[in-house]
Parts: C-alpha cells; structure tokens; sequence
C-alpha cells in the first residue's frame, strides 16, 4: 500500500461516486421507490465521504483499550468527530428515508399507481 | 430563581419534555393532553418572551451553555436580542396559530407533539452557535413540517408534501456535506470559531463546502425558479401549517443566513440577486395566480426574497446600523400579516381568490383582509412601510438605483395581485350569506392583527417619525370606528366636529404656502363632508375612513420631513382608496386607482430619497438647499405627483374612479383631494427653481398641463354619462393648474393658487348638484334628464354661477385665474402654447354648455315631472360655495394677500418680476383684452363648428344632435390610446408571467432536478467556470 | 431522453466539483487542535474510553437529544400519515380493488379476517411496487407493468402467509441472540464501538425478523410507545439534573466517573446510553410495526 492513493481518498472517491450514482438514480427513475432509493443511496455515500475526511494517516478508532493507551491516543487516533457526526446524520437520513416512505405508501393509495409523473396535481 | 424559570434553555426542555410527555398525557385522557400541550407552548412564548424583555431592559446576552463545558468543545447556545426578537415573534405567532389549527390538532398526539418541537426546533435553528447542531435542528424542523403536512390527506397534498420532502431533503444534505466538509478544512464546528477564521476557508474543499452551506440557506428559503415545490405545499397544506412553513420555517432559516452571513462576505453580491430574482419574479408569476393560497405563497416568497436582498445589500453597503429597522420590520410585517392573510383564507374557506365568498356583508372581516393587504404593501402604517423607506434611502444614499428600481417594480406587482383578491372578495355578492364563521376560529386574526397595529407603531418609533400628530388622523378614524353602531347621520355630525377639531390643530402648525392650502382644503373639504348628512343610511366605514382622509391632508401639509410627508400621502391614497371602494360600481377601477396611485407613490419615494441622498437629511427644508444635482429627483418626484394629478397619458384611473365612487365622494375626490398632488408639484417646482437645474423642464410640463386640459376636453365632450363629463372637466382644469405652476415664477404660482381655489369651490358645487340630480332622476345619462330648471330652480342658479366660475367668465373668480394664465404664456414666449390654451377655453365652453343644457334646459322628460327641488343638506354646502366664489370675486384681495405673503418669503430673489410687484403686474396686464379675445376665437370656432354640422343634409337646430354627431367625429379621431397603452402593458405583463410560470410543471423529480441545478447555478456565479476544473 | 441529457450534465457537473474536491483533498497526519482535545479531555473528563461515545452524549449530547427528538418524530409522523381510521377506506379500496382482479374462491379467505387482509394488501401494494420497478424504468410502463404483475404477487402473499419450517426455527433460535448482542452494544456504548442507536438499531432488526418470520402477530405498540415516551422523559431529567448537580444541562458527571474502562464507569453515559438503547429500539419497532399495517 505504499503507491498509490492513501486509503481515506479512496473512501473519498468512493463515496462521492456512489453519491452521483444516488443522484443519477433519483433524477431518472420514475419510480417513486427508486427515487428514495436513490436518496438513500447518495446519503449513504456522503456519509462514506465524511467518515474519509476524519482520516488520520495511519490512524485507528478512538477507543482506549489494549490497542490504544491514552497516551498514544493523541497521536494515533483519527478524529472523532467526524464519525460522531455521522452516527447523527446516518440516524436522520434512516428518518427521512422512513418518512419518504410512509409518503410512498400514501402516494399509491391516492392513485394506485408509484410513477412520479402521475402526481402533477398543482403545477403553477 | 425567576431567572431560572425563564432561562432560555427551558425552550428546549419544555419542547422536547413536553413532546416526550405529550403520548404520556394522551392515554390519560384528552383534557390532560390538551393542557398538557399549551403549557409547553405557553411556556415556550413566556420563556422567550420574558428572556427577551430582559435584553430589552437592557440585560446582558444570555449564553446557554450544554455539557457543563465551554464552546467549542461543546454545543452553546446564544439569546441575544436579535435572537429573542425572532423566536418571541415566531413563538408568539405560532401559539395563535395552534389556536387557529386547532381543529386539526385537538385529540391528535401526534400532530400536537410535532407542531410543539416545530416551534422548538425553530427556536432552536435561531439560537444555536453550532454549525451541526444548526443542521440538526434543521432536520427537527423540516422531519416536523413533513408530519404536519401529512394532516392533509387529499391527493394534491400528499404528492405536494412529497415534492417538499425531495427538494428540502437536497438542501438538507448539502448542508451536511459543507458542515462537515468545513470541520475538515477549519477543525472546528463552532459558528464564532468559523467567522474568526473566516479567512482559513479556502481551496476547493473550503469554498465549495461554504457554498453548500449557502445553497441550503437560499434553497430552503424558496428562490425562483427552484420554488415549485414550495408553492406547492403553500397551495394545498391546510392554511395553518402552510403559515407555519411561510413564517415560521422560513424565519428559521432566514435567521440562520443571517447568522452565518459574516461567512458568505464575497457572496453577498449573489445572496442579493438571488433575492432579487425571487422577489421580482414571484410577484410577477403571482400576478397570474388564483388560487389564493397559492397566491399567497408567491407573496411568501417575494417577501423572503426581499429580506435577502435587504440584508445582503444592507451589508455590503455597510449600513448595517439599519438592518434592525429594515429586516426587523420587513421580518415582522412579513411574519404577522402573511400568517393572518392565510388564516383569513383558511377561516373563509377560499380556494379561488374569483370564488363567491362574498365578505361584502362581513364588514370586519373585510377590513381584516384590509388591514393584512395594506401590510404586505408595504404601505403605513405598518413596519413594512417603514422599513423600505429606509431601505430604499439607504440604497439610494449607496448608488444602488437598479435594486431599487427592482424593489419598487416588485412591491407594486404583489399589490396589484394582492389588492385583485381584495377587490373580488369585496364585490356585492348575489349568494345568500353563508353560516358565519365562528368568532374562535377568528380569534387568533384578530390577535395578529392587533400585534400588526402594534408592530407598526413600534417601527414608526424606531424611524423617529412617531408622534401624536402623524397618527391623529388614524387615531380618530378608530375611535369614530368604534362608534361605527350609531346611526349614519349621527356618524357625519361626529366626523364634522372631530375633522374640525383635529384638523385645525393640525393645520395651525404648518407653515407658508402649506398653511394657506391646508386652511383652504380644510375647509372646502368640511363643507363638502356636511352634504353627507343628505343620505340617512348607516354607510357603515365611510365616516371614520372620511376623517382619516380628511384629516390626512393638513396632516401632509404640516410635514417637516420627506418621510412624514410620505406617510400621509400614502394615507391619503389608502383612504381615498378604501372610500372609493364603497361605491357600488367600482370595483375594476378601485384596483386602477390604487396601482397608478402606488406607481405615483413609488416615484415620489425614489424622488425623495434621490434628494436625501443629495443632501444628507430627509428634513423638507432640504428641498431649499438642494443643488443641480437633484435633477434626476425632481423628474421622479414631478413625475409622481403628475401621475397622481391626472396628467394626460396616465390619467388613465382618474375618470372611472371619480365617476363610481359615491356622488358626494366624488365631489370631494375631484374638490379637496387632488389638490394634495398640486401641492406637491408646487413644492416640488420650487426644488426644480431654487436648484436652477431643472427650467427647461418646465416647457415641457407645460405642455403636459395644456395637453392634459384639452384632452380631458375632448374626452368629456364624448361622453353621455354627465358624472362621467364631470371628472373629464376635473382632469381638464387639473391641466390648466399643471401649466400655471409650470409657469415657474411668482406670477404662475399665484395663478395656480387662484385656480385651485376656485377649482374646490366650483367642483365642489358641480358635484355636488349632479349628485343630487342623480338622487332625484335616478340617471347619469344626459339622454334620460333635462329641463330640470324648473324643477330645481335653486340648484339650477347654482350650478350657472360655478359653471361661469370655471369657465373663466367675468366677472367671477375663474376669470382672474386663467386669463392671467393666456397673458402669462405670451408674455413668456409660449406663443404655441397660449394658441393651445385659446382652443382648451373653446372645447371647455363647449362641454359646459352641453352640461348645462343637457341637464337644465330642454324638454323635461317622461316620468320626471314629479322631481323635486335637492334636498337642503345639498343645497346649503353648494351655496356656501357659491358664497365663496362671490366674495372672492368681489375681494381678491383677501386671497391674493395671503397668498403672497405665502409665496413671497419663499421666493426671495425671484419675488419681484421684473421690478414689479403683484399689483403691478395685475394692473399692467390688463386681462380685458385678452378675454376679448379668447371669446372671439372661441365664437369663431364655434360658429365654424355649428355650420360644419349644418351642412349635412337634414341635420335640425338640435343642440344634443349637434353634440352627437361631434362625439362620433371625436370617437374616430381620438381612440383612446392611453387606455389602449396601459391595458398592452398589462396584457405583457401577465403574458410574461404565463410564460415564466411553465417552469412550474408540477413534477417533484424535475423540481428536484432543478434544485441541484440551482446549487451549480450558485456555484458557478461564486467559482466561475474554474470551479469546474480539477486544478481551477 | 432530454432529462437523461440534462441529468447527464447535472452528474457530470457534480463529478467535476467533487473531483475537484477530491484534486483538493490532503488526508490529515495529525489531529487539530479541538480533536486533540476531545481525545484528551473525554477519557479523563467524563471517564469513557470510547471517546466517541463520550461526544456524542456529552459533548456534542445537545444533538444527540435533538436526533432522538427526530426519531421520535418520524415514529410519530409515520403513524400520523398511516393512521388507520382514515386509511382504513383506502385499504379496504385496495383490497377491493384485488378482488375484482381475483377469482372468488381466493378472495373470501382474504376478505374473511380483515386483519390479515389489511396486511396482505399493504404487503401487495408493495411487492407490485417493488415488481414494478423491477420491471420497467419508465412510469407510464410502470402502472400496466403493476397491474399485470397482480396475479403473481398475490402467490407470493399466499405463501408469505406461512412461513416455512427453516424462517420459524431459525427466528427462534436467532431472535434470543440478537436481542442479547443489541442489549451487550448498548450497555458497552461507553466501552467500546456502539452505543444506543446502535444497540437499538441491533434490537429493532430482531423486532423486524420477528415480524417477518410471523406476519400475523402482533405488536404491543401502545406499550412500546409508552416505553418510548418514558425513556425520553428520563433523558431530559437526566439532562436537567446534570444542570442542577453537574456543570451544565446534559452533564453526566453528577454520577460519579469510576474508574476508566469499568462497566459502571462515566458517570451517566451508559445510563443515558441505555435509556437511548431503549427509546431507538422502540421507536424503530414501531416505526416497523406501522408500515407493517
């Protein structure tokens, strides 16, 4: 692993491939269930690009334990807030993605049908 | 202790603890959940409430701290004042609307527990000092909003709320992303810590992850076009959550801008065109609109789009010293008059703003809708009035012309869609009048509304333009509303005695010129009011509207600043509105009326802040000092007080609002109110003089003045409708007034002032009669009247005497005026333009001969023989007037001395014309000749005229033949182009909004779509195309 | 085709600015100031090893109550939306509507015990959902494409109605095993990786295995919601006794921090980390549990 890009730009790219495959997905599928999945699928690359950015070279989790005394912790922890922020986000995006749903269902019993394009009710 | 209980964090504890509480309490039964959830609330309002007063007292900041350590390690929480203003004024709001919601709320946990930590989350996007913990109540308030929204289960809603979740899910994300993207480039999360190292967040990963954070704030404050999902949700969520998400939500997120606006310092340029765009184009698109709830939301969005461009200009201007009066007071007329504007349309049940809901019989509730329109106009005295007074002084005194050209042209789109749904909901109704909504679920309107009052006062404070006397005239129309029971006579004698009172105490401390109008109009318009007494039924709102307007006009004319003559200038225009708004044919052009009417206004506040910005105060002496390069603000400022006199080209309102406002109205309208606008010209003729800039502009509005004068002739001898004839004559004589005064010396001025007196007086009568012979004949049309001499000999004796007046006949007053004006013009050189004036005399005697004859003369008609005499409440106002005419024909000494004295001190140098005084000048030019003249021509013509007509074949003698076949040569010749004119620029204007408002097709993928578009749009106008570039 | 193209130009713009971003990357070598001091500070402040732990229910707590307040939210917002009363036309609509489409035979049993019929209907409104979009992309296809995927679906309700042999005995042996894995998450938050939403979420999984595995059961949600209520309760108690005992509201140090890496150690953490544990758990069960009906 000594060429090439270190590991957390890999998680980078990664993940904000999976976001534009998330975006992808939500613009061109008619399908209500796609959209959110699409929705879900780009939060859950961003969520990948921010646990990246919390990266320290050569770093491991911030827990004490055997493998990480309070002293080296400074020098060898990554940062923490990053991931604590994405316990946070990945909790409010499962809710969104909840409520979305709860909409879908909703949506198709008003008109039997998932395809975005049928619910067009008011327009300008 | 106290302290305790009211600290900012127990918002916190209360909305969470209570919504934690709240299924807890609805398993012990609903009087518990009920309670339980409007002591939270309660609580929440007092909380912020009693927080803020203490910072208003002058308290220190309140910083709530969490996890009993210091920021940055943790989160902390700051209640300044800007902080309490916002949430006090949202949780206060917020309270009302449970109440207005409560319908849909009561017995429903789970809506209550969401509508509870909205307010919360709210709060807490306002007060929080951390990036992420500002997302996460973002979250709380958008998760919040999506579960409201579900209260509305109609197809329409749900796929609605489901657009609203895509978009604002988008912008949520984003701000994620640049949260944590900006943790990564500064290491820290803390607001205060970020705007420190502003100058840190560089590169592509910081400018980028700042931008995210920007397109949120801007997305989620709906800017145009990336708004369809929005307007979506204003349509069809039920009226409460939908005032919720305009006010509250939006206020949230504004805050939140606003908060982090020290970060976006080179982005200011694009938050304000962001604005702008919204603000413009959502007025424009709303034009369209009607639906009324979606209307409203196109309101909702201009209004956040507005208070974007005021606070990013206001910034990087560095006025920052006026963003309280501007933001706040746009905040606040925004936050309480929408929320009412859509409760109203919630409580009324209107869908469609042409829906026959009539409110005409439900005069509270119209004036409501009056009162929450006239707010989000911007108009007084509300805070919107006065917070884009000084926004627009403030851009004005930066050089920043286009926005407020932008501002301006926006503000009068969103009241001409607003005002249309007004003037609908007011027509007369056929539909019986349906069950009456229950006054609790009016309560909460009526609660805003109060705080609107309030609010309005407060900011009038904050401007420094608060005293007694401005708010006089509004104070007595109160109070004669209250009295608004008693029985219509009563109510007129009332008005009387209190426009007497009041007036006179205004009027006594103007000055000059001023004084000498006020004492004039004061009077004309109490002996014009007294002919009221000639109709005994209830006119339930006109006498307390009357004495606002009455009472306006000495209250203008004592002004000492720009801003306080503003205020009861637009006064004047809402009452004049309000009051024309009564008569039963007016609706189309009570819109009409009130759009030239803000047209003229906007001019004049561009006018004014041109000159305030020249000379650094808003004080009316500045009009003495400014120099040449006020230029620009006398053209604006002459342009809108002609608009509002009736020049030709834009007199386009004037003939259908004088002639369907009600008969004794329209004599005061044409009599007392438009001489407000002359005063203005002649104060704003001064400027022009004393900065020496503008003299060869008074050519040209000479002209206007002439052109005007013969083309209301012209118009008014096509008429059939002899009220109609009337307000043609109206704008005719304004003409003749408008060339006086553009005569630009001390001759012209006392020429003006001679013909307004005698013009009050003359229309006053003229008006008057015709509205008792309409009482009488029941017609308006010459074809259905005549011979009433007769019947009505008093009125007929009267009506000869003003009409002589007008003419300019000797030996009454009018004679002195115009004749003076002829000599004038050739003396100046205006050779052409005297030519003009001697065919103006020549169409005006033709068209009151015909009024005279048409009405007095001839055969009576069929069923009219039993037509009596006009009852004595008309007659003795007409005579009194009559009086006046003759003892001012008889002593013109007794006007011509004072208003000498008025005009001479100001005059200074250019007093004395051509070494002469007045007299003199009187003297020499001896108008006998002139007169002579003028009658010869106008005899010669009209001899031309008669044996034009009596050369067809078997045309008869017949006078009304004889006018019948000119009307049909004048209709041929002179279409009438300015009507034509302005109706193509309405026509363009909504063809362009029907065209822009295609972007809104109604799908949530491509509003989606066009969001994400909206953020690369952004970031393109930050980045430029380098930011597409891996090394850019 | 011209929204492909333009949501081509919309990916590729994007991919341009987080190349870009990716080209502007560095990947740090050291902690910065504020994470130095989480590190150092949470360990020997709050006494927990998990310094994670330690910012997301002290430190950064104020969120954390915030996204239980989300949570807490959506359960209630999902039960707003699928409330039953006012859905129940609807469903019974959609069950119609499949009877139509039926043979009678098969549709009296549905039509029978409303209860399962409700479920099944549900559970075919999104199977022909998930059929669908299986098998078309674009919309218009979609709704022929469901209607016609009807029959199909309705045998795999039939069948999903039992569950075999292996879904039954494997649940049973499973469910003990997740449940004690979600309670040892929980309980371990301030030790080592996990904590209350995790544990939770570990605990809800067994509660949607359950509800796979028996489709007829049903779930206590009025208890749970009471559970749910409760642990919220307590969770702001818990913060407002920090504020009177401890240094500020959601401080956990009014219970004594022990010793680092004890079970009973960090002062409240684990308490509040157990009290989250609880509420996720429930609210995720019935956020489970209403889209089931």
């Amino acid at each position: 692993m000594t060429t090439g890009l270190p590991v957390s730009t890999i998680l980078l790219i990664t993940g904000f491939a999976l976001a534009l495959i998330g975006i992808w997905g939500m613009l061109t599928h008619r399908n209500i269930l796609r959209i959110i999945i699409g929705f879900a699928v780009m939060d859950t690359g961003l969520h990948l690009v921010m646990v990246a950015t919390g990266y320290i070279t050569a770093g491991t989790a911030p827990i004490l334990d055997v493998a990480l005394s309070p002293a080296d912790a400074p020098h060898r922890a990554i940062d923490p807030i990053p991931s604590a922020l994405v316990v946070t986000a990945i909790v409010i995006g499962l809710s969104v993605t909840a409520v979305m749903l709860a909409y879908a269902i909703r949506l198709y019993a008003a008109k039997k049908t998932l395809s975005i394009d049928a619910f067009t009710e008011s327009k300008w | 202790m106290v302290e305790a209980l009211f600290h900012p964090l127990n918002i916190f504890l209360l909305g969470l603890g209570g919504g934690f509480v709240i299924p807890l309490l609805y398993r012990l039964g609903k009087p518990w959940l009920h309670a339980g959830f409007f002591v939270a609330l309660i609580g929440i309002v007092a909380v912020s409430g009693v927080s803020f007063a203490g910072l208003l007292q002058g308290g220190p900041t309140i910083e709530v701290l969490t996890a009993g350590s210091q920021p940055p390690l943790s989160i902390n929480l700051r209640f300044g004042l800007w902080e309490g203003f916002f949430t006090f004024g949202v949780n206060l709001v917020a309270l009302l609307g449970a109440l207005h919601l409560w319908d849909r709320l009561k017995g429903n946990y789970g809506a209550l527990l969401l509508y509870l930590i909205l307010v919360m989350g709210i709060d807490g996007m306002v007060m929080t000092r951390d990036l992420f913990n500002l997302f996460v109540f973002l979250e709380i308030v958008s998760i919040a909003t999506y579960g409201l929204l579900g209260l509305e289960r109609r197809s329409a809603a749900v796929s609605a709320a489901f657009k609203y979740i895509m978009a604002t899910v988008i912008a949520s994300t984003l701000f994620l992303l640049g949260s944590v993207l900006l943790y990564y480039v500064t290491g820290t999360l803390n607001i205060d810590a970020l705007i420190e190292h502003r100058a840190e967040i560089t590169g592509p990963i910081g400018t980028t992850a700042l931008l995210m954070v920007l397109a949120c704030l801007v997305i989620e404050l709906k800017p145009f076009p990336a708004n369809g999902w929005g307007l979506d949700v204003y349509e069809t969520a039920p009226s409460g959550i939908a005032a919720m998400v305009s006010v509250g939500v939006s206020a949230g997120v504004f805050f939140a801008l606003m908060k982090l606006l020290p970060l976006f310092q080179d982005q200011l340029g694009i938050i304000a065109i962001s604005g702008g765009i919204s603000f413009l184009f959502s007025n424009l698109i709303g034009c369209t609109q009607t639906k009324v709830q979606r209307m409203l939301g196109y309101s909702s969005i201009s209004q956040m789009g507005l208070m974007m461009l005021a606070l990013a200009l206001l910034t990087e201007i560095g006025a920052e010293a006026s963003i309280p009066l501007v933001v706040g007071g746009l905040f606040v007329n925004h936050l309480l008059a929408k929320a009412g504007l859509f409760w109203l349309a919630g409580v009324l049940r209107q869908d469609e703003v042409d829906a026959r809901t009539s409110l005409s019989g439900r005069p509270l509730l119209l004036a409501l809708l009056a009162l929450f329109m006239v707010a989000i106009a911007g108009l007084p005295p509300f805070p919107g009035f006065w917070a884009k007074w000084e926004l627009v002084m403030q851009l004005t005194s930066a050089g920043k012309l286009p926005w407020i050209a932008v501002i301006l042209t926006g503000s009068l789109l969103e009241a001409a869609y607003m005002f249309h749904w007004f003037v609908r909901a007011m027509r007369p109704s056929d539909a019986r009048a349906e069950a009456r909504p229950d006054t609790v679920a009016l309560l909460p309107v009526y609660g805003i509304a109060l705080l609107l009052v309030v609010a309005g006062y407060i900011a009038a404070r904050i401007s420094g333009a608060a005293s007694l006397w401005i708010f006089a005239p509004l104070a007595v129309g109160v109070v004669l509303c209250a009295l608004d029971r008693l029985p219509g006579r009563l109510k007129a004698v009332l008005m009387l005695i209190a426009v007497t009172l009041v007036g006179f105490w205004l009027a006594e401390s103007a000055t000059g010129i001023a004084r000498l109008f006020a004492v004039l109009l004061l009077g004309g318009s109490l002996v014009i009011a007294a002919a009221s007494l000639y109709r005994d039924d209830p006119r339930p709102g006109y006498f307390p509207m009357l004495a606002v307007l009455l009472l306006s006009i000495p209250a203008l004319l004592r002004s000492t600043t720009s801003l306080e003559f503003f205020f009861s200038w637009e006064i004047v225009t809402l009452a004049s509105c309000f009051l024309i708004a009564k008569g039963r044919g007016a609706g189309p052009h009570v819109l009409t009326f009130l759009l030239f009417s803000l047209l003229s206004a906007f001019f004049l506040l561009a006018g004014f802040a041109g000159i305030a910005s020249v000379s650094g105060t808003t004080s009316l002496s500045a009009l003495l000092t400014a120099g040449p390069d006020a230029t620009t603000a006398l053209v604006l400022l002459g342009i809108g007080f002609l608009i509002k006199a009736g020049a030709i080209g834009v007199h386009v309102w004037l003939p259908g609002a004088y002639a369907e406002a009600d008969d004794d109205f329209t004599a005061m309208l044409s009599a007392v109110v438009s001489k407000v606008a002359i005063f203005g010209l002649l104060t704003g003729t001064y400027l022009a003089i004393r900065s020496q800039a503008a003299l060869e502009l008074a050519h040209g509005m000479a002209w206007i003045g002439m052109l005007t004068t013969i083309a209301g002739a012209v118009m008014a001898l096509r008429q059939t409708d002899f009220k109609r004839l009337l307000a043609y004559s109206s704008m005719s004589q304004l003409g003749y007034i408008v060339t006086a005064i553009a005569l630009m010396s001390h001759l012209g001025w006392v020429t003006a002032l001679y013909l307004v007196a005698n013009h009050m007086m003359v229309k006053g009568i003229l008006f008057l009669a015709v509205a008792g012979i309409i009482l009488r004949t029941g017609t308006r049309s010459f074809g259905e009247t005549g011979g009433l001499a007769r019947a009505m000999p008093i009125t007929f004796i009267l009506f000869v005497v003003a009409i002589v007046s007008m003419s300019g006949l000797p030996p009454l007053m009018g004679f002195g005026g115009k004749w003076l004006l002829l000599s004038a013009m050739t003396d100046k050189g205006w050779n052409f333009l005297a030519a003009a004036g001697l065919f103006a005399t020549f169409l005006g005697f033709l068209y009151m001969i015909r009024l005279v004859a048409g009405l007095f003369l001839g055969k009576r008609q069929r069923g009219q023989e039993s037509v009596r005499e006009l009852p004595i409440a008309l007659l003795v106002p007409q005579a009194l007037l009559v009086v006046g005419i003759l003892v001012l024909s008889l002593y013109p000494k007794l006007l011509m001395d004072p208003v000498s004295a008025a005009i001479d001190p100001q005059f200074a140098s250019t007093l004395v014309w051509e070494g002469m005084s007045l007299y003199t000048i009187y003297g020499y030019w001896n108008p006998t000749p002139v007169m002579l003249i003028a009658v010869a021509v106008a005899a010669a013509l009209g001899v031309i005229a008669w044996l034009v007509y009596r050369s067809g074949v078997g045309r008869t003698g017949n006078l009304a033949r004889f006018y019948a076949y000119y009307r049909r040569g004048i209709e041929v010749a002179v279409p009438p182009v300015a009507t034509l004119f302005w109706q193509g620029v309405t026509d363009f204007t909504l063809a362009t909004a029907a065209t822009f408002r295609q972007v809104y097709t109604g799908n949530g993928q491509t509003y989606a779509m066009v969001v994400l578009f909206y953020f690369l749009a952004l970031y393109l106008a930050s980045t430029g195309p380098a930011g597409f570039w891996i090394a850019g | 085709m011209m929204r492909h193209i333009l949501v081509a130009i919309l990916v590729l713009l994007f991919g341009l600015i987080f190349a870009r971003m990716v080209g502007g990357y560095v990947e740090l070598d050291a902690l910065r100031p504020l994470a130095l001091d989480y590190v150092t500070r949470a360990p020997v402040e709050l006494g927990t090893p998990n310094i994670i732990t330690g910012i997301l229910i002290t430190y950064r707590g104020f969120d954390t109550l915030g996204e239980v307040a989300v949570l807490f939210m959506v359960a209630a917002s999902v039960g707003l939306l699928l409330k039953k009363d006012d859905g129940k036309a609807s469903v019974a609509k959609v069950s119609s509507d499949k009877v139509t489409g039926e043979k009678t035979a098969a549709a009296k049993p549905v039509l029978a015990r409303t209860e399962a019929a409700r479920a099944a209907a549900a559970r075919a409104a999104a199977a022909k959902a998930n059929a669908s979009a299986r098998a078309v992309t674009t919309g218009t296809m979609a709704v022929k494409s469901a209607r016609g995927a009807e029959p199909v679906e309705d045998e795999e309700t039939a069948s999903q109605r039992e569950p075999s042999e292996i879904v039954r005995t494997g649940t049973e042996v499973l469910l003990p095993l997740i449940f004690t894995f979600g309670a040892y998450v929980i309980v371990n938050g301030h030790l080592s990786a996990g904590g209350g939403f995790q544990g939770g979420a570990i605990v809800a999984s067994g509660v949607m295995l359950m509800l796979l595995s028996r489709p007829g059961m049903k779930l206590n949600v009025a208890l749970l919601s009471i559970v749910e209520s409760f642990a919220g309760v307590f969770y702001v108690c818990l913060g407002i006794l920090g504020l009177v005992l401890a240094g500020g509201f959601l401080d956990p140090r009014f219970l004594p921090i022990g010793t680092l890496g004890a079970f009973i150690s960090a002062g409240a953490i684990p308490i509040i980390s157990a009290l989250l544990g609880i509420k996720v758990g429930a609210e995720l069960s019935v956020i489970i549990d209403r889209f089931r009906s």
